[in-house]
């Protein structure tokens, strides 16, 4: 049977995939046919009928946005009675719509509106009562009842790409509304989603609400620059008040096709306002020229991470970087076993699997892009997720099918015994073969707290899956094992159709750990901090000793989770001096930071290209032409895994170093509109472990650093590990995330 | 095809006897120790005092008399209050702003405290202004209108650009003498009759 139909729209032989929508295939080919509710990342709402055809030989009028076509059909998509269908509805729409345009938050963006001109519908010729709406304040999200035309895309995207399942409609026909899902308030991530989706002004941004008119702004296309994810946003800038400097007003996204979180659409003005004089200039070059290492934090660009390897090939220093350096072991170890650079797996490959296993990581607030390619997957294809945590985590609950909780420091051990699972019956050399028939399982399944019926279960509902991907989060990258970790990950794509995502922890670690040669960290004298601490800090956030500009005030690129290398440009002009600056006084010349894109290391699957040739859009029907994909680079695998150590034991209060909803790292703590929770969340059990009770101000000593914090109780935990943000206290995010501690009750 | 040509639409109109210009330089010189000799400046002040003594003045004695302008007349914005509750008519929706060809009118929003959109700040450069009045049209409110006040000079750039100057002052309100524009953009007479009600069955 062949998988391609074909038929006709409008007396045009189209294909359509098996699977596709008429109204996709009329897209993709260019044929208008008008819509309200449908959003092309979610399975068709239906709630408009604006997307009616005839098709012939079928009675009355098809529904174009879920209804594939047979072999051979005739659609029409445009005869009079199909226009008076259509204006009709846009007729319904129009009843009792508030006449606000003028000082809708819309202004003109409005699909409504459009539509309204389209269809000419210039005066109201049904009538209705009008009923009471009341407005509503959810925080960052504004609602507007009375605004709203129900087309559902909100529920749509916030239950189907997003996962919070946090909205509904009230069915009550002209009284629908949209309300939270069980609550009185709005309880989800404030992803921002459902303000993106919104054709007209009914859902918005509290915080830009009134502030500008859409054509007032300027749109500078950007990759979001608070986790590896690289989601493609728009910075929206504008005059500040009557006169001032241009700021950020809002990110918008193009969320037909991608999604955005929270921090990328509310975290935009981490913008450094300090500007450093010629004088810190000639100090900052004095502090460089004389010293032995510079620690740098991976929030900077490909472009910067090449100065600064320059820099140390010119100067002799050391590059510290803790988190890329780890990263870069786990990367070396999992190419000593493939014998490529690069893991195969990709956010796509991540939304079209359906089957996925995640481990060691907690993937919505560790990277909400993930999340969201997880969700997608789930609602999409039905996909089975294992989430692999020692860890519940109650946002992901309506996302995963299987639960695997392992305990703390075992995931070597819980690696093996999915190997052993997934390649019961690959075909692999004989040595290989000899290490999983040594494997103590017992040992393993007893000390990890996994039995064996856990992993029958998993390989069951796999058992059909076509697309199978492994995730890996931190908390591997980050493990004492890791190398070895790598090495099991690397057999379980090398011997099975899993394809393999490594989650790097900051923006761009990827590109840091590609480009940079990087030393382990030591504690001497004479270190320059680059973002990160030191004798002497340069740094685009914070105080420092010479200020540099932010994310958002550089052009560059990054290297996301994807592997694709993404441009990034500048929303807003910083007056002070850049790296480039400083490394062009110390010898490494060069005009502008971006001459360098072109001459990132070939070897690591750079391409020559210069940074103005770089594209960054989406096409209209949603390939993405961002940047470009590493090239594969292939190296030779000589190496044979290691024995599995003896699983540590964490017994006691233990910490696990994450971040609550939409904070990552020092930038978003800035931020005015997200939420700083600094607290430490645990469950009861964990208070009554620590002898700490709500909202006592507790100590944690972790080694050698004390910190104090909050206790708060999280009903929506349990067990004994408690939550400890790192955003506002850099605390090194290499580390491995979970950590004994002793917990005091200071007074 | 004659009476097309024949620009002298009145009778009335009739050639000033004008000598021919000189063209040599004798003719030139000639012209100047003639015009020397006359004391022509004494003919002008002769019929200046003729006309004082006879009191017979045809002008405005401007600045204490004013000539009355023109309804439509395009001088300083003003900026209206809704009759009903003497509130601003400005609803901040931007359009003067976009539409200004010369750019001169910048203004900043925001939300107030019972939710609705309030302008925070207006300004109109009058040093740019072309008082073309495509602001006035495009307003939907009737909010910015142009008043008759052209006199445009001032000890300070900024004594016009300023929101609360160009507000109908809430005196003017109450003793109702504030002016509606009728230049471009305003209500047509009889627009009543022609609205059109939104059906109301119930």
């Amino acid at each position: 049977m062949s998988n391609l139909i074909n038929f006709k729209i409008d007396g045009i032989s189209v294909e359509a995939k098996r699977g596709e929508t008429i109204l996709n295939v009329a897209r993709k080919n260019d044929i208008y046919i008008p819509t309200m509710c449908y959003i092309s990342k979610t399975t068709p709402c239906a709630s408009c009928r604006m997307c009616v055809v005839e098709a012939g030989g079928v009675d009355g009028f098809v529904l174009s946005c879920n209804t594939p076509p047979t072999e051979g059909i005739e659609i029409t998509t445009n005869t009079p009675a199909l226009e008076l269908e259509r204006t009709n509805i846009m007729k319904l729409y129009d009843v009792n719509h508030p006449l606000e345009c003028g000082v809708c938050d819309k202004s003109g963006e409005c699909d409504l509106q459009n539509k309204t001109l389209e269809f000419n519908v210039s005066r109201q010729s049904f009538s209705a009562r009008d009923q009471f709406r009341e407005t509503k304040d959810w925080g960052l999200i504004g609602y507007e009842a009375s605004l709203c035309i129900l087309c559902e895309k909100c529920v749509h995207v916030c239950n189907e790409v997003i996962g919070d399942d946090a909205i509904e409609v009230k069915f009550g026909g002209y009284s629908s509304v949209i309300i939270p899902k069980n609550s009185e308030v709005l309880d989800c991530t404030f992803c921002g989603e459902c303000i993106a989706v919104c054709p007209v002004g009914a859902l918005v941004s509290t915080n830009f609400k009134y502030s500008a008119n859409a054509w007032e702004l300027s749109q500078i296309p950007a990759t979001c620059a608070h986790c590896s994810g690289g989601c493609p946003l728009e910075y929206e800038t504008r005059h500040t008040s009557i006169n001032g400097d241009d700021s950020i007003y809002r990110v918008k996204n193009n969320f037909e096709y991608t999604s955005l979180c929270g921090a990328g659409r509310f975290g935009f003005d981490f913008d450094n306002k300090n500007v450093s004089d010629e004088l810190a200039f000639l100090r900052a070059k004095e502090a460089l020229m004389s010293a032995k290492a510079i620690r740098f934090s991976s929030m900077i660009t490909n472009e910067e991470a090449h100065i600064l390897n320059l820099l140390k090939q010119k100067l002799g220093l050391k590059l510290f970087n803790e988190d890329a350096r780890k990263y870069q072991e786990f990367m070396h170890s999992y190419s000593s076993i493939s014998s490529k650079l690069h893991y195969s797996g990709s956010l796509d490959a991540i939304k079209q699997a359906d089957a996925a296993i995640i481990i060691g990581s907690k993937v919505a607030t560790d990277n909400p892009a993930v999340r969201y390619a997880l969700t997608t997957a789930a609602k999409h294809n039905g996909a089975k997720i294992v989430y692999a945590h020692p860890i519940e985590d109650a946002l992901m609950q309506n996302t995963i099918t299987q639960l695997m909780k392992y305990e703390v420091g075992t995931e070597e051990g819980v690696m093996a015994l999915l190997a052993n699972a997934i390649l019961a019956d690959a075909d692999m050399s004989e040595s290989e073969r000899v290490f999983f028939d040594d494997l103590d399982l017992g040992y393993l399944g007893a000390e990890s707290n996994i039995g064996e019926e856990e992993f029958e279960f998993m390989m069951k509902s796999f058992s059909r899956a076509q697309n199978r991907v492994l995730i890996i989060g931190s908390d591997i990258i980050s493990h004492k094992r890791s190398k070895n970790i790598a090495k099991l990950a690397a057999m379980i794509e090398k011997y099975s159709s899993f394809s393999l995502v490594v989650i790097p922890n900051d923006v761009n670690t990827l590109g840091v750990s590609l480009i940079c040669e990087l030393d382990a960290d030591e504690n001497i004298d004479a270190v320059v901090g680059y973002n990160a601490k030191g004798d002497f800090t340069i740094s685009s956030v914070g105080s420092a000793d010479f200020y540099v500009g932010a994310l958002n005030q550089q052009e560059g690129t990054f290297v996301s989770v994807d592997n694709r290398v993404l441009p990034t440009n500048v929303a807003l002009s910083y007056e002070g001096y850049t790296l480039n600056d400083l490394a062009s006084a110390c010898g490494v010349e060069a005009k502008n930071t971006v001459d360098y894109t072109a001459e990132l290391s070939k070897n690591s699957g750079f391409k020559a290209v210069e940074f103005d040739k770089l594209e960054n859009f989406l096409s209209k029907h949603g390939d993405d032409s961002r940047g470009y994909i590493l090239d594969e680079i292939f190296c030779e695998a000589n190496a044979e895994l290691e024995e599995i150590e003896d699983l540590p034991e964490f017994n006691g209060t233990i910490i696990y170093h994450s971040n609550p909803v939409l904070q990552f790292n020092a930038y978003t703590n800035k931020t005015k509109q997200l939420e700083r929770d600094t607290t430490l969340r645990g469950s009861a059990q964990f208070a009554a472990a620590a002898k700490i009770s709500d909202g006592d101000k507790i100590e944690m000593t972790f080694n050698s650093r004390v910190l104090q914090r909050e206790f708060k109780l999280d009903c929506e935990l349990k067990g004994t590990i408690a939550l400890n943000p790192t955003f506002d206290d850099a605390l090194d995010s290499s580390r491995y995330r979970f950590e004994k501690t002793k917990i005091v009750r200071v007074v | 095809m004659e009476q097309f040509n024949n620009r002298n639409v009145s009778n009335e109109y009739f050639l000033v006897d004008i000598e021919d210009y000189p063209t040599d330089g004798w003719g030139k010189f000639k012209r100047v120790v003639k015009r020397t000799f006359r004391a022509e400046l004494f003919v002008g002040l002769w019929v200046v005092l003729r006309e004082m003594i006879k009191f017979d003045i045809h002008t405005v004695s401007y600045p204490e008399e004013k000539m009355p302008i023109g309804p439509r007349y395009r001088a300083v914005h003003e900026m209206k209050r809704l009759w009903e509750s003497d509130a601003e008519r400005c609803i901040g929706c931007g359009l003067c702003e976009k539409i200004c060809i010369s750019n001169c009118i910048r203004m900043d929003t925001k939300i107030d405290a019972e939710s609705r959109k309030e302008v925070s700040e207006y300004t109109i450069n009058l040093g740019r202004c072309i008082y073309c009045g495509y602001c006035a049209e495009v307003c939907p409110e009737l909010a910015i209108t142009h008043g008759g006040e052209y006199e445009n000079a001032s000890e300070q750039r900024e004594q016009f650009i300023d929101f609360k100057t160009m507000l109908t002052p809430l005196e003017a309100m109450k003793a109702g003498t504030q002016l509606e524009f009728e230049g471009f953009g305003a209500i047509t007479p009889h627009e009543d009759e022609r609205v059109k009600k939104t059906p109301l069955a119930y």
